[in-house]
């Protein structure tokens, strides 16, 4: 049985932590033991069992694709960095009204920066919004 | 033994089907697929996982710890409301795939 579990561990590795995938290992681990021991039941040696259950278990790539996909991670990400962008988008505007207000009241100049600024989380947003579908 | 790519694209109704009878655990599930087409398929154990994700994902079942057997409890499926509208819209579906199919597929003389 402990050459099930190793395959399985060996299986996943690549595939990064989380409540779900350590699930899904153990139920996968379950039902192949379960697995071993019926063909046992029916005739089979140990070695043959497990060697069976192990052909059998097919290409993980599909379970992969559901565990591994990032998608939610990227959309934290996304959000995250849009976050970032508006803070950041505050900051610098600020800092211009200030210069422009201190320096230079009598030309109202700080909009023409402001605008630039704003393609940046402008752009943060429809990345976001766009991952979410 | 047949492992089509066909029927690849339906182990979400296979699987679906058979919870919808009642609750399964994984291997209880794979067992039940091969004694019912007398072994002509056998639903590998990498793809009945992926399907299990994919479909509790969109909410279309749900699992539960239930009953114990050796290695600890089992991991139960059930279908949910939701799934038991989209199986049978998936069944009326095939039938119409099926006609259409079949109008191509007839055996040749």
């Amino acid at each position: 049985m402990k050459k099930i579990e190793i395959y399985v561990d060996e299986l996943f590795k690549k595939i990064p932590q989380s409540q779900q995938k350590e699930n899904i290992v153990k139920d996968i681990k379950q039902n192949l033991e379960e697995k071993v021991l019926d063909l046992m039941s029916q005739g089979k040696s140990e070695e043959d069992a497990i060697n069976k259950a192990i052909v059998d278990f097919g290409d993980i790539e599909d379970i992969k694709m559901e565990l591994g996909s990032n998608q939610s991670k990227k959309i934290e990400q996304a959000r995250i960095q849009l976050g970032f962008s508006i803070c950041g988008t505050v900051l610098i505007t600020a800092l211009f009204i200030f210069i422009n207000f201190n320096y230079t009241p009598d030309i109202i100049w700080f909009v023409y920066p402001t605008f630039a600024v704003l393609w940046w989380p402008l752009f943060m947003l429809y990345r976001w919004l766009g991952l979410r579908q | 033994m047949i492992s089509s790519d066909i029927i690849r694209g339906h182990l979400d109704a296979i699987i679906l089907r058979l919870i919808y009878e009642k609750d399964r655990y994984g291997y209880e599930m794979s067992k039940e697929i091969s004694r019912r087409t007398d072994n002509q398929f056998q639903i590998k154990e990498a793809s009945l996982y992926a399907v299990f994700q994919r479909l509790e994902k969109k909410g279309i079942i749900e699992s539960y710890l239930g009953g114990v057997s050796y290695g600890g409890k089992r991991r139960y499926y059930r279908i949910t409301s939701l799934g038991k509208a989209y199986f049978k819209e998936q069944i009326a579906e095939w039938e119409e795939t099926k006609k259409i199919i079949d109008i191509f597929m007839e055996v040749l003389e």
